[in-house]
């Protein structure tokens, strides 16, 4: 059971944290070079795809961790403040996809109606583009919080030896 | 109080690692090769192409972590005495270990065969001289590397995933082999 939890804990969490590094290290750089009607076609795709693949693995990752604490069977001992940490990290990053993908994103793809005035086409595409950079600031948060958690899950607790690679 | 700060950074880095490797390529199978079905064939090899070329330098950076933290964190740990001797061939933890190992020189051997065989054949160019046979033979040849690509980047995600489960047997168990 400790293993089985230790494992999906730490697949569920390296798949969150790598699919956003490869989105804030390949997706982005890539978009600078692509023309804009597909950078949008591939942007809307990729970020709906994302979006539950993310999700999938931030659940994987918090069910297993709370599975093996509520079975008094948790792969190690933290202390409580990394438990509040974790927790709060947990909420934050899953508040964020959410966000993103429900709200944000949609927003940054929104097209103008047909027959729209160039009026409106002007603040349909400002709204468009607070949308984008919206977007881009919360990814950047999402990745620095992802970041900070993991060091969360190297900290050693008090009482024990580290988590990862210890011989107990 | 020095090892233990070692020993957070070597597990940090080990855990990103992981990340990177095993998350990247799942995002890279799961969200960006889909989505390029969307875009134009001829746009969609160079966004492949591109993409692959980023994530080919993320993928060796990771590989080259896993060693040197698992190292770092193993000797910060002052774990050296479980390993003396022929202790690596005859104990749970040590063969182990070993397999982890192994595994690791099998996915450097075929990111070796996908950086330095298949990719050069993937970008190189028909030449304009050869002819429609030329031609047709240059696309079968990228048509089958880019086959083989797509097979050992499955199984380099499959043996990527075991050598995490054997990880977590290290970790949070007594080994798993």
């Amino acid at each position: 059971m400790r293993v089985a939890a230790g494992f999906l804990t730490t697949i569920g969490w390296a798949a969150y944290l790598g699919g956003a590094l490869v989105m804030e290290l390949v997706w982005r750089p890539l978009q600078r070079d692509l023309p804009p009607g597909q950078t949008g076609v591939l942007c809307q795709r990729m970020g709906r795809r994302y979006r539950w693949v993310a999700l999938f693995a931030l659940g994987v990752a918090g069910a297993s961790w709370i599975a093996a604490r509520l079975a008094g069977n948790a792969p190690v001992s933290v202390a409580p403040w990394q438990v509040v940490l974790a927790g709060a990290s947990w909420a934050a990053l899953a508040s964020l996809v959410l966000a993103m993908g429900a709200l944000v994103h949609p927003l940054s793809h929104l097209r103008s109606r047909a027959g729209a005035s160039s009026e409106e086409r002007a603040a349909a595409r400002a709204r468009r583009l607070r949308a984008m950079r919206l977007m881009n600031a919360m990814l950047r948060v999402e990745l620095c919080i992802a970041l900070l958690a993991t060091a969360l899950v190297a900290w050693p607790a008090p009482s024990t030896p580290l988590i990862t690679g210890g011989v107990r | 109080m020095t090892s233990t700060w070692v020993s957070v950074l070597a597990s940090y880095l080990h855990l990103l690692a992981v990340a990177v490797y095993v998350g990247g390529s799942i995002a890279m199978e799961l969200v960006v090769g889909p989505a390029q079905r969307f875009v134009p064939p001829a746009q969609a090899q160079v966004i492949g192409q591109r993409a692959a070329d980023r994530f080919l330098v993320l993928v060796w950076s990771a590989l080259a972590l896993f060693p040197v933290s698992g190292m770092l964190l193993f000797f910060s740990l002052g774990d050296e005495h479980t390993l003396s001797g022929t202790r690596l061939f005859t104990t749970t933890y040590g063969q182990t270990l070993l397999t982890m190992m192994l595994l690791w020189v099998v996915l450097v051997v075929n990111g070796a065969v996908i950086t330095f065989v298949l990719r050069p054949r993937l970008v190189r160019r028909a030449s304009a001289r050869s002819g429609s046979a030329g031609t047709a033979e240059h696309l079968q040849t990228m048509q089958a590397a880019a086959r083989w690509v797509s097979y050992i980047t499955r199984a380099d995600l499959v043996v990527a995933l075991f050598i995490v489960l054997l990880g977590a047997s290290m970790a949070y168990g007594h080994g798993l082999v």
